[in-house]
Formats: C-alpha cells, structure tokens, sequence
C-alpha cells in the first residue's frame, strides 16, 4: 500500500530527556481505588451499586441508559465503601482476576455488528477519546450512520508520549490489525485513516502488509511535529484544509481515535476484558525509571508516585506538558482517559549566568544554544520561567510556529490590554487549538495562549459561539 | 555566589534604595536567572530569553568591533563605553521614573550606535548621539516595542545633521599591517583624510573608485569609513551567524542587498555615475545597516511579504541617495524612511492576508 506523507507549516519537533522505554510493568492492585462516575466521553452516569456490596472486576457499576454516556466499571475485585455523585470508592481484595464481557469471542468474524456495539458498550470501550466510539446505544454525538472518515493517531508529537513500541509489543501489532477490521464491521461506510509517526517506518511496513489489501485503510508518515497530534490540526493534515475543524469535528463526520483504543476494543470482543486497565507512560526526569505501567482505572496516582517517583520537587502532569494541567493532588484517581504521566522538575534555584551559557542540552526554538550542533542530544527541561516578562518585540517565533497560521502577538496585543471586539475573529482568534506553542517559544515570556484564551472567553461571553 | 546572592537580596529589599531597585534588579538578573516556575500550562518553556537574544547580537557584533579597536586604536574602546554609559543612564532614568525593568534592548543599541560613527569623532558628541538615539528614538514612544525608528539610526542621524563637518569629513585611513593600532590610543592628526570610497565615487565617478580601490581592500578594511563598517567581511561572517541562529530573518538582508546589486546593474548601464553592482554593496555602510540595523525586529515588518516591500524599498532609496543625493552615504536615512513605512507595510499585508469572514463563528443575541 502507497504511504501517504503529510504535514503543516509551522511547528516544533521536541527531543526531551526522559522519554519512557519500552519495558512494560504491571503495577500490584491498590488497597483502593477511586472510580469516577464521569470519565472520557459522556455524561456522569448513575451509580447501579450500594454501599457495602461486594462487585468483581469488569461488573458495571455505573449506567444511564438515556443519556449519551457508557456504563463505568469496577476495575478490582472487592467492597464497595462509598458512592457520592460523582465517584464510587471500592475496598480492593487484592486478587488481579476480572470478570469478562458476556458474549466475547474469537469468532468476530462471523458476529454481527449489534453483537460488536454491545460487546464495546458493555466493556466501556465506548467512552474512549473526545468523542466517544458510536453505537446505537448514544454512547458519542454523533450516530453509526454520520461517519464518514475515521482518523486512528500514532503520530507521538508531544512532548513526551507513550510509546508505540511499548504499546504494540508482543503481537499486539496483528490485534490491532483485528481491532481495525472490528471497528470495520460496526461503521462500514467510513473510511479509516492512520497517521503513524514517520520515525516508526518498521511498524508502517508490518501495518502496511496487515491490512494493505483493505481498500477502506489508508496509512500516513507524519513527521512528529508538535501539535500534530492535536485533533484540529491533524484532520486537516490527513483530509485536506475543505476539513477545518471548527466546534466539534463530529460535525464534519470524522472521528479520531488513538491507537490505544482500538487495542481495547479487540480486547473488549474478542478476550471479553473490559475497561478496567490502562497502559500509562512515566516519562520525564522525575520517575526513578522511565518505563510504562499497567495501571487499573481508579488507582491513586500516590500509588504510583509511591513507587515510581524520585525525591525532590517535581509538577506531575497528565497528558501532554505544554496544554494540559498538573495533577495538583495525588489522591487523584488515574481515569480511562491517562496515557502518560510526565515528571517535570520544578526549577526553583536561580541559576548563575544563566543566559550566557553554551547550552548543549538546552533546546530552544531559535539555535541560540549549542544543542542546534548536536541535534540527537535530548534536552533537559523545567518548570523555571527562564526569563524575565518583556514587551513584545515582534521577533516572528510566534507565528513561525504556529500551526494554524494566525499571528499570536498581534492577537495577544489587544487581548493583553482586554482590547477585545469582533475585529479579532478576522484575525483569526477561533482558530486558535490552545497549544501554547506561542507561549513556549516567545523569548519575552509573555503569556500569550493564556491571553488569547482569555480574548476568546470575553467574545464567547459576548455571544459568538462557533460553529 | 552565595554571598552575592546575600548581596543582591539586601539591596533589594532596602527601604531607602527602592528608587533604584530596576538597576539594582537589572544586574542582579544578569549574574542570576530567575527563579519563578511556570504556574498553568504550558508547564515548560523555551530557554532562550531577550538577554540571550541580544547576546547573540553582541556575539555578531564582535569581528567589527575588534576590527574597530585593531584599525583605529583603544580610542575606539572609550568611543563604545561613553554611548554605553550615556544611553545606559537615559534607560536607567526612565524604567526608575515608570517603575519597570530596564528593557535588554539597549544593550544592542549602544554597540550598533558607536559602530556607524566616524572614528575621530569628539567623545561628548558621542554622548550626545547616543541619549539623544534613546530618548528620542525610544522612549518618547513609550519604550522597547513600541518605537518606529531604530534608535542608533534617530543618533546618527542626528548628529549627521547637526555636526555636519565633523561627520562627513574627518575620517582616518586605517592600519592594517603587523598588530595595526593595538599600541596606540588615538588616531594620529596626519592620518585624517576626508576621502572614503563613496566619497571618490562622487567627486570622480566610476573610473576613480575602481582604479583606486580593489575588492579585497574593501572586503578586509583597507579603506575609511565608520568604524565598524569596514570589516566587511566580519559583518557578513556574523550577519550568516544570525540567520542560523534564527534571531533574524533572511528576507530582509536578502531582499535589501539584493535589490541594491540589481538595481545598480540596471542603473550602471544608462547611468555614469552609478558604481557597478559589487563596488555598490561592497562601499559604505550597506552590509552593516541590511544585517545588524534593518533588520531590528520592532522596527521591520513582521509579515514575510512586507519584509521583502521593505528591503526593496530601502535599497531603491539608498541607491537614489547614493547616486542623487548631496550626501555620499545614503543608508542611514532609507532604512530611517523605510522603518516609517513599517506599520503601513504591515497593516496593507495583513488586510489583504486576513479578510473578513463570514464563516465559522456566528453570534447569538440571547
């Protein structure tokens, strides 16, 4: 199969120090676990368990059959202690069995696409991503028959992603192959695409002879570019700028999924294992190893900090470094949606000259340091401000890197002094994804993307809505 | 270091030298970075900073300024330190009076400034250019980012027109065998001449400027000029450094140098008067001002269409001014021109970049 080779202008390739290995670690059952009644796509759900009841692992705990949502599952076995609106705690036994999905099997062949949506609704597989996996039991916005393009993303942009070699190991590859055929049978008119990160050109080849003779699969090499990664901006990279993404892009028929959840979903139809586990990252400079965990949902994440985190003071983030918030409490639960927890150092010591040193493995947007030299050293990164604020000095970094082709300092030179009106949508304020690319690369420290979002809330506030 | 921190934290926290805490603070953060974290996302970011940014222009600027103190003596020395000192205190005077940081922008201003003055130039009348640049060039507009016209550029310009003799007459063939000028101070009073080679250019046109002068004496420095324009083949070696490094961008070199090589070609073959394309970019202070001065990043357009309009348009201006004007040097006073057109430059471009739109966001009135 032909490999198609896309990209956007703008943005940066990042090179961190700390990027997890492939060696994967189950992590042992907590003594409790904290489950959501909200998580990934949909509506809080209405708990179906009392207090004081025992429940087994993958036994649904949670279901509202009339709102667009899917059933949350217990992922241990054992008592459940409390349940408030919003979450179910549950007292884990420690035994690592799980009750499977009725109705699984390996012949899915031969299942009929009903069977599939059941098996994936059951399972919770379909609260997966920012819109869900649809069936006909509302679990996304938008219904089987409006899907006209799906986007599968290995594409590794971010600053620190979980890796596709730890995820697809062991065989997992020819499962994600089936994954892709299941997803096949229950929205047969879509068409599916998958964008792989071009540095994995092994993996594009095995993939490529997996499901090559599919004429509904189309592969892509991206380069890893940051934020290609990002929803809006890889839609118009894989299916052409006609597909700007402007509220939601269910409204263009097009999903996007990551690779992840497609492993569940052969899980969920063929092995019957529910959603109770997650493959998560521990990336960054702060874990003791960077390896990735096999992690049940609801697992505090002082169960894996416990284990896994250095002494010193490091910001764990969930997700991706440069658009996502730091986990502030570590009694937070790990929900479906984790992927990658990194661990940044807080750079709090004022570092002597800073400025005029040579940098080899320091990074940066511009070449100023000697890393622009050795561009397969990876770089050391923190939380330090690494200067002071300053005006703008209209240098151009800004909308060099921006993805979606706006002018950030011009945006940012009304919105800072709340110098907002409608002339900013011509400019192009809603076409901002909220990468902070901006903020990162600006050498006067200004706050841009927190600036621009706050110029989009007042024209929000206003009455504009996109479309 | 300790005990400088200890130094620094006293004198900050000092009750009765609170006027002066953005002095105090601006040389405190040049031996400490700083210390406050990222609060919200995005959680890292970038290591370059505006003290780097202008390190790297300092870093480019130092082949002409060695070669300003090897062809004309440590005089040239004291020269960089008065328009350091007397800008320096001009900025110090307003960030105390509007109570903000000194801004890192002068310390490219007070090298630029002293590099495209003549090398017997009096000292006070350095200072003079030097807070008069400031003042009037950037601070009167509200300070760092906010000025149309590069500062060093409003200082020359000045004292051009005020201290006319002075600036175009009293230039000084540099030394260029053995250690130059390294022993000596200043500039011997038998060394002073008036002609540069645009000076030969317009009192006796083409033929005389290159019988007189070949490419590699105007390359390596042999003959007059500004101090810092001379070593030209250091100001290209550096202005290439700042491409690479991305602090500046390659439209506007390129457009500027270009347009003035193809314009003097086309002119060259009608014209008499006008030198041929390489004697035209090669002579004068053409190299410095396309890499180290049109290409301030306030005061150019920000737009990649409008950095090519602008370089264009300074390099037809100072190709008229060289050919038609009273003044041999015309430089100085198109990139003056063309940093007025900037915002219009900009503001044209981005009308025609963005046009109004009436898809994707609607507005409710509830």
């Amino acid at each position: 199969m032909k490999v198609k080779n896309n990209s956007f202008s703008g943005g940066y390739v990042f090179n961190l120090e700390g990027k997890p290995q492939d060696k994967v670690v189950e992590l042992e059952i907590p003594s409790q676990v904290c489950i959501p009644l909200k998580q990934g796509f949909g509506q809080v759900v209405e708990p179906t368990v009392e207090p004081g009841e025992e429940v087994k692992a993958g036994q649904i705990i949670g279901k509202s059959d009339n709102s667009e949502s899917t059933p949350v599952q217990a992922s241990v076995n054992g008592t459940v202690k409390e349940v408030t609106s919003k979450a179910i705690i549950i007292e884990a036994d420690g035994t690592s069995d799980w009750q499977p999905v009725e109705g699984h099997g390996s012949d899915w062949t031969s299942m009929s696409a009903e069977k599939i949506e059941e098996l994936l609704y059951n399972s919770g597989v379909t609260s997966l991503d920012n819109q869900g996996i649809p069936t006909r039991y509302q679990s996304s916005s938008i219904s089987t028959d409006d899907v006209k393009h799906v986007i599968i993303k290995g594409v590794e942009s971010d600053p620190y992603n979980l890796s596709l070699s730890a995820l697809l190991q062991d065989g997992k590859l020819s499962q994600f192959a089936d994954g892709l055929k299941i997803l096949h049978k229950i929205l047969p008119q879509a068409k599916v695409h998958v964008a792989i990160n071009k540095n994995r050109q092994n993996l594009i080849k095995e993939l490529s002879n997996l499901v090559g003779s599919n004429n509904w699969v189309q592969l892509y090499s991206v380069e890893p570019k940051y934020p290609q990664g990002s929803d809006k901006v890889l839609i118009p990279t894989i299916l052409g700028k006609e597909y700007t993404v402007g509220g939601s892009a269910t409204k263009l028929g097009v999903i996007v999924f990551k690779m992840q959840t497609i492993l569940h979903a052969y899980d969920a139809v063929v092995e019957g294992k529910p959603l109770i586990e997650r493959l998560v990252s521990l990336s960054g400079e702060g874990w003791k190893e960077n390896l990735h965990v096999k992690v049940r949902v609801g697992t505090p994440v002082e169960a894996i900090t416990n284990k896994c985190l250095n002494n010193g003071n490091y910001r764990i983030v969930s997700g991706n470094i440069l658009a996502d918030q730091a986990v502030t409490s570590y009694k937070y639960p790990v929900t479906r949606e984790f992927d990658n927890l990194s661990a940044v150092p807080e750079g709090e010591g004022r570092e002597v000259f800073a400025f005029v040193r040579p940098g080899a493995k320091r990074a940066s947007y511009s070449n100023a340091f000697l890393s622009a030299l050795f561009s397969n050293l990876s770089s050391n990164c923190d939380t330090n401000v690494h200067g002071e604020e300053r005006p703008c000095i209209s240098c151009g970094y800004c909308e060099q890197a921006c993805p979606v082709d706006i002018f950030p300092h011009l945006v940012e030179q009304y919105t800072a002094k709340s110098n907002v009106d409608d002339e900013l949508i011509r400019y192009g304020i809603f076409d901002c994804v909220e990468c902070n690319l901006c903020t990162f690369v600006c050498p006067s420290k200004r706050p841009l993307g927190k600036h621009i979002k706050q110029g989009k809330q007042f024209l929000m506030n206003k009455g504009y809505a996109v479309k | 270091m300790n005990g400088l921190r200890g130094l620094f934290d006293n004198l900050k926290n000092n009750e009765s030298l609170s006027a002066f805490k953005p002095a105090i603070e601006a040389v405190d953060n040049i031996f400490f970075g700083p210390e406050e974290v990222t609060t919200s996302a995005p959680h890292i970011v970038d290591k370059n900073d505006t003290k780097r940014y202008m390190t790297m222009v300092i870093l480019a600027l130092l082949p002409s300024t060695f070669a300003a103190i090897y062809f004309y003596g440590w005089r040239a020395l004291s020269i960089i330190l008065v328009s350091y000192m007397a800008g320096g205190i001009t900025e110090v005077l307003f960030a105390m009076i509007r109570k903000h940081d000194i801004h890192e922008g002068f310390l490219v201003t007070g090298l630029i400034f002293p590099l495209v003055l003549p090398p017997t130039i009096p000292l006070w009348m350095v200072a003079v250019g030097s807070f008069f640049g400031v003042f009037f060039g950037k601070e009167v507009f509200g300070g760092t980012g906010r000025n149309v016209f590069n500062p060093a550029i409003v200082g020359r310009v000045f004292l051009s027109i005020a201290f006319p003799v002075t600036m175009s007459t009293k230039w000084a063939k540099p030394v260029t065998e053995g250690l130059g000028r390294l022993f000596n101070y200043a500039i011997p009073a038998d060394a002073i001449t008036s002609a540069t080679p645009l000076a030969v250019l317009k009192t006796g046109g083409v033929e005389a400027l290159t019988k007189s002068t070949s490419y590699s004496e105007l390359l390596f420095g042999a003959v007059g000029g500004s101090m810092g324009e001379t070593f030209r083949i250091g100001i290209i070696l550096g202005g290439i450094f700042l491409i690479i490094t991305k602090i500046i961008n390659w439209r506007i070199p390129v457009a500027y140098i270009g347009s003035v090589f193809v314009l003097s070609a086309i002119g060259n073959q009608f014209l008499p008067q006008v030198a041929p394309p390489m004697y035209q970019i090669l002579t004068g202070g053409l190299l410095f001002g396309a890499f180290f001065m049109a290409t301030d990043p306030v005061t150019s357009p920000f737009t990649k269409s409008g950095m090519w309009i602008f370089g264009i348009f300074a390099g037809l201006l100072t190709l008229l001014f060289r050919t038609f004007g009273g003044y041999v040097e015309g430089v100085m006073f198109s990139i003056l021109l063309a940093n007025s057109i900037t915002p219009l430059i900009d503001s044209v471009i981005l009308n025609a970049k963005f046009k109004p739109r009436n898809d994707g966001v609607v507005y409710n009135e509830n």
